[in-house]
């Protein structure tokens, strides 16, 4: 016991970012860039999160929505929904905040080299998910097809519509969106996530699904993806918990045994079907 | 650190009578903060510093708070800010002191041992760490009382692993037992006691019998209750207050929250002790509640005790020392939910015999 506690690192302090970009997404949502100091790498993978602080309002885990290709910097997408997040919606360029993390496991994008990527968001799941559509952009060449779909209440609270666009026009990445609940100019589809499922073609064996979204969507979309007989072992699922310490120790964020900051917020459907309080 | 102590009837011993053991104390108290029992009012004990000798109480069932409270404090300040302009962060100083537990039941030292394991896990900590490293443990042996089941569990009352030194009452006095290197340093120092070389006969107090199956068996057991029926019959009882997790020597989780002066200049990020039998322990801040129910969370518990850190550590992390079910103002008892998951298994199992043939 002696000394050993010298060497450990301290796990709460966090350190100082500064906003260097803010953009209203739509009414309830922004992104802010986040800058390091002396412009460091978070060395974060895509779907990992960091721990925000704001001071005086505390702390809050919110995903990487950005890419680490693209680095220096990283993007958080945050709903205004509580008291910190209310606050974070409030700051402008060159506020400084605090930054702990990256934490959890994000996905493990070495796994997925040469597949079929299915992406499947709905409405804030987004933002997760596209820290990892970036990374496969940046890498087109490392995998087969990209196939994006995401699905929102409506057509005013599509998260990123200018990326969505850069992707429907791409020839190398299959867009399909659907909104809940149609305005008058909405020419797309309509209805829920699981509709986009069905009409899909896939390589079953070679096809990875990876899917975030609210809490009630994963068993839905669970029994599209099982009707379409794609592998248990290609399917995986990003959680949303209450991680507060991001190191394992609080215990808000767990489900069963599992703390979500560290083996998740990433699990293998075939660990998640383990997990009774998963989904 | 886990190396497991001798039996104590191969150890070096002496006699110390009451006299002694207060010059002992007081000896203790030149080289270290002491922390022992202390009345708490009529009935309770507590853990604080010691004082003055005459205040020790080393025959006592069990203190309220556990040990834990002074690794991991109920309230910590883990970091300061200043508000004006850029912020500014400042870790506060952990003071690193030596300290002497003095009166400890065997099965306290295991929670520590076990907290030590789930503190290091993943991401050893720092802050618990710090305040734990400089510390020596002298235990003493009890009488389990009607709450008590840690020899249900495997904790022997005299199992000395983690101590320095380890007392047993005896007729007008202590018997002192060398565990260590430094129990031995502190004996020869201190320079009083009377040697004993004669053969020591000392009673072993009966196991307490209270669980209906060997503890080797429970994860065994709680790979087969998760639906169990008893969960819902106890969260009829249970009034979700988490006084079950605010005494309980394993638990550790913990809520973190800023707090800011009224000058509004500067603050504090303080944590507190946590409990996941409340209501909002797992809920996000989109408003969804991961464990609303008293039944799912009192599953969570028990599960943390016998079967989720199990897996990984090998040890069962319910020491017996009977605090929840002692202190729950719905009278339920800990031993009486894992008798009844007992029964409720052994039904599957007969059910089960009775299907295949």
């Amino acid at each position: 016991m002696e000394n050993v506690a010298r060497e450990i690192k301290d796990l709460y302090t966090p350190v100082i970012a500064t906003i260097s970009l803010v953009e209203q997404l739509t009414l309830s949502e922004k992104r802010f860039w986040i800058k390091l100091p002396r412009n460091q790498k978070l060395n974060h993978h895509p779907g990992q999160f960091v721990e925000v602080s704001i001071f005086g309002f505390g702390e809050a885990p919110i995903s990487i929505s950005s890419s680490p290709t693209r680095a220096p910097g990283f993007e958080l997408t945050v709903r205004r929904t509580g008291r910190l997040t209310e606050k974070m919606h409030q700051l402008g360029v060159g506020s400084q905040i605090g930054i702990r993390g990256p934490f959890g496991n994000g996905f493990d994008v070495q796994r997925f080299k040469g597949k079929d990527m299915l992406f499947i968001a709905g409405g804030i799941g987004l933002a997760p998910l596209k820290s990892l559509i970036e990374y496969t952009l940046d890498k087109r060449h490392d995998f087969n097809r990209l196939i994006i779909l995401y699905g929102a209440k409506n057509p005013s609270e599509i998260l990123y519509p200018q990326e969505i666009n850069e992707w429907t026009y791409r020839d190398d990445v299959e867009m399909h969106i659907t909104v809940d609940r149609p305005d008058a100019q909405w020419k797309g589809n309509v209805g829920v996530i699981t509709t986009l499922i069905p009409p899909l073609e896939l390589d079953l064996e070679n096809t990875i699904a990876t899917v975030v979204g609210p809490p009630v969507m994963y068993k839905f979309v669970l029994m599209a993806l099982k009707a379409k007989r794609l592998p248990d072992v290609n399917i995986y699922m990003s959680l949303e918990r209450r991680m507060k310490c991001g190191v394992g120790k609080c215990g808000h964020c767990q489900i069963n045994d599992s703390y979500v900051c560290q083996e998740g917020p990433v699990y293998p459907y075939t660990r998640i079907k383990e997990l009774k309080e998963a989904i | 650190m886990n190396r497991q102590a001798k039996d104590i009837s191969e150890m070096k011993c002496c006699f110390f009578d009451q006299n002694t053991t207060k010059q002992f104390i007081e000896f203790l108290m030149s080289k270290a903060k002491v922390i022992a029992p202390h009345r708490k009012g009529e009935k309770s004990f507590s853990f604080q510093e010691t004082h003055n000798p005459e205040e020790v109480v080393l025959n006592y069932n069990r203190t309220i708070q556990p040990i834990k409270k002074f690794f991991m404090p109920p309230r910590e300040t883990l970091l300061e800010f200043e508000l004006n302009g850029k912020p500014k962060v400042k870790k506060p100083e952990i003071k690193i002191e030596e300290r002497i537990f003095l009166g400890i039941h065997s099965y306290d030292m295991k929670a520590i041992r076990l907290l030590d394991f789930s503190f290091d896990r993943d991401k050893p900590e720092a802050n618990y760490f710090l305040r734990r490293q400089k510390s020596v443990f002298i235990g003493i042996a009890y009488e389990p009382d009607e709450y008590h089941f840690a020899q249900d569990l495997g904790i022997d009352v005299y199992d000395t692993t983690g101590f320095s030194l380890f007392m047993v009452p005896a007729e007008k006095g202590f018997l002192i037992f060398e565990v260590d290197e430094t129990g031995h340093r502190y004996l020869q120092e201190f320079g009083k006691g009377l040697p004993l070389d004669a053969e020591l006969q000392y009673e072993r107090p009966e196991p307490t019998k209270k669980l209906k199956m060997h503890y080797n068996r429970l994860p065994q057991i709680f790979s087969h209750v998760y639906d169990s029926p008893v969960w819902k019959k106890v969260a009829e009882r249970c009034l979700g207050c988490g006084t079950c997790n605010l005494v309980c020597s394993t638990c550790y989780c913990f809520d973190v929250f800023d707090e800011v002066n009224l000058n509004i200049k500067e603050g504090t990020r303080e944590r507190t002790w946590d409990s996941c039998m409340l209501n909002p322990f797992a809920q996000v801040a989109g408003g969804e509640n991961f464990r609303p129910t008293l039944d799912s969370r009192t599953r969570h518990r028990l599960y943390r005790k016998f079967k989720y850190l199990t897996d990984y550590s090998g040890e069962l992390h319910c020491i017996g020392c009977g605090r929840c079910s002692y202190f729950c103002p719905a009278k339920i008892s800990l031993v009486e939910i894992i008798n009844e998951l007992i029964e409720d298994y052994n039904r599957q199992q007969q059910h089960a015999a009775v299907t295949v043939s």
